[in-house]
């Protein structure tokens, strides 16, 4: 009897451990598909599901937070997906959260991930319809790649086709292979550092004397500091101006004359062109040249009589004598 | 017309189990009922496979672990290992592996256990004395067979699991909570739900076999060896064939 009883026990443990492992199995797995415990439903729409299916899992900010329930075909462009929601997650899931279909993985399943929004939002109600945010599909991104790897294959091409040209040419080789190019170089690199001690020095100098003329001093200090300056420089235009005035005027008398000159040779009429023209005139002047000649050479003669006159030869030794001395 | 020996005795074989078969259900809601002895026979057949299944169960899980991480370590996918085995083992594995042991175990047993009392003649006693030698004897194997094995691959699944827990640890590491997170996030009803109607189905089959063959045993202490070894044949075959069936069931449901 206590055999038979030891059987039961033993028989009666294992069944229970079966069932107990069965059923805490079965409630793990209706517990990821969010079977049990309070749920809430939401909405989301998308125009291509890409192969989600009811089950799929559905992540907020990555942490799961319920399964796929329904996807129904509203139209030829709008799918619309239940989404079965924890309760737990109804605080923390705004109205303005957007919705996308990413994969668990590179090759896993496909999952809706609920991504909260950066901007304040009220809280979710039961059955809201979320906004769906649109990702790139792996076909897109597969032609994307397509298209980038033709313009890599262009490009790679034409490195090719750089690199040759530059084994192939013979004046880069040269500069290339040119040893004293480098010394070459390297004093030119030193002539310009030179150049830029020069500079530098330069603008220093440039920076003191643009210093002093704010400071006002020296002549361009003056010019830019002075005010009396600028009233002089003021008054020195002025005078220019009115110089310039009235050298037009002259100008324009002189012109006159010219002009009346001009009218006058032309017509025979006037000093000048008894001057310049009239034969009578000049043979006249030289007469009178002639004449005043005569004259001073008697006025010579008779000024040197006059030296030897006993009145006044007197006067004329004291002047040789005062030339004398003032030439010792 | 005249059917070649052999298809003959197959159709015949059919035959006789389809009628086996009517009988039992004919039997099994008929007062009265042998509660003890079905216990007993959960007992014998349930408690006592339980090591057997265990072992093989833990070994079958870490063995599978072990040869299936150098191929998904050359795709870089090591990290799939848990799914990939609890798939393999929930679906698939665990149901027909441990429906073969205990093919091996409890339907040879029961094929050479009434084998002998048939030719034996403690069957006929049985009737003689007022016991209904088909409820007390059949009735009560199939059933235990029927319920204990489901119960049996539960518990060799769990077992597996963790020879692969362990097995995914010798050369990497995984936590026990990540790796059973990973198994069950990974399980779904359509996996666990048609592999436990399947050994509902396995148990049945080895139980009706092994009493089957049992109960017409002949030709002496000959023919319960034949009986036993007949018992075993079958009813792996018959497991094979219902795996196949369910494959199919599930797959035209769509649960696959």
């Amino acid at each position: 009897m206590a055999n038979k009883t030891g059987e039961n026990v033993t028989l009666g443990f294992f069944v229970a451990a079966g069932v107990v492992v069965l059923i805490v199995s079965l409630y793990l797995i209706g517990k990821n598909q969010s079977m049990f415990g309070s749920t809430f439903h939401l909405r989301a729409r998308f125009e291509n599901v890409n192969g989600l299916m009811a089950g799929n899992n559905i992540r907020f900010s990555g942490i799961q937070a319920g399964t796929v329930n329904k996807i129904t075909v509203i139209d030829d462009t709008t799918i619309e997906v239940d989404l079965l929601i924890e309760k737990e997650m109804k605080p923390f899931i705004r109205d303005n959260a957007l919705v996308n279909i990413g994969n668990e993985g590179l090759m896993g399943n496909k999952v809706i991930n609920i991504i909260p929004s950066r901007y304040p939002g009220g809280i979710i109600t039961e059955g809201a319809l979320l906004l769906s945010k649109s990702t790139p599909y792996p076909d897109d991104m597969m032609q994307t790649l397509s298209l980038t790897n033709d313009n890599v294959e262009v490009l790679s091409g034409d490195l090719v086709s750089t690199v040759r040209r530059i084994n192939e040419s013979k004046v880069l080789w040269q500069i290339l292979n040119d040893t004293t190019l480098s010394e070459g170089l390297r004093v030119s690199m030193s002539n310009l550092r030179e150049a830029t001690v020069n500079i530098n020095n330069l603008s220093a100098s440039l920076n003191s004397v643009i210093s002093d003329a704010r400071a006002g001093k020296g002549t361009a200090g003056a010019l830019i500091a002075d005010d009396s300056v600028a009233t002089h420089l003021k008054q020195a235009i002025s005078n220019i101006n009115n110089a310039s005035k009235e050298s037009l005027e002259v100008l324009t008398k002189l012109d006159s004359i010219v002009s009346q000159t001009q009218t006058d040779l032309s017509h025979g009429n006037g000093i000048a062109n008894a001057l310049l023209k009239d034969p009578l005139m000049v043979d006249k002047v030289n007469a009178s040249i002639e004449n005043i000649q005569k004259g001073t050479t008697s006025f010579q003669e008779s000024m040197e009589a006059l030296k030897h006159n006993f009145l006044i030869r007197g006067y004329f030794k004291k002047q040789e004598k005062k030339k004398s001395k003032a030439k010792k | 017309m005249k059917l070649p020996f052999y298809i003959n005795n197959f159709l015949s074989e059919t035959g006789s189990i389809s009628r086996f078969i009517t009988r039992f259900f004919g039997q099994l809601f008929h007062p009265r009922y042998e509660i003890r002895q079905f216990i007993r026979q959960c007992y014998l057949i349930g408690c006592l496979s339980f090591p057997l299944i265990a072992i093989t169960g833990f070994i079958m899980g870490l063995v599978l672990t072990m040869q299936l991480r150098p191929s998904l370590i050359a795709y870089g996918v090591e990290s799939q290992l848990p799914i990939m085995v609890s798939l393999a083992i929930v679906r698939e594995i665990g149901p027909v592996i441990t429906a073969l042991i205990f093919a091996g175990k409890i339907s040879s047993g029961i094929g050479a256990e009434l084998g002998s009392m048939k030719v034996t003649e403690q069957i006929d006693a049985m009737e003689v004395s007022g016991t209904n030698p088909f409820k007390y004897l059949v009735v009560t194997r199939v059933l235990a067979t029927t319920l204990m094995l489901p119960l049996l691959t539960v518990l060799s699944d769990v077992i597996s699991l963790y020879g692969s827990y362990l097995g995914v640890n010798i050369k990497g590491h995984t936590s026990l909570q990540l790796y059973f997170f990973q198994v069950f996030h990974t399980l779904q009803f359509s996996d666990v739900l048609p592999a436990l109607i399947k050994t509902v189905f396995f148990g049945f089959a080895i139980g009706i076999i092994g009493c089957y063959k049992g109960y017409n045993s002949s030709k002496g202490t000959e023919g319960v060896g034949r009986s036993a070894n007949a018992a075993v044949v079958i009813s792996s075959l018959f497991i094979f064939i219902i795996d196949l069936v369910t494959v199919q069931i599930t797959d035209i449901l769509g649960l696959n």
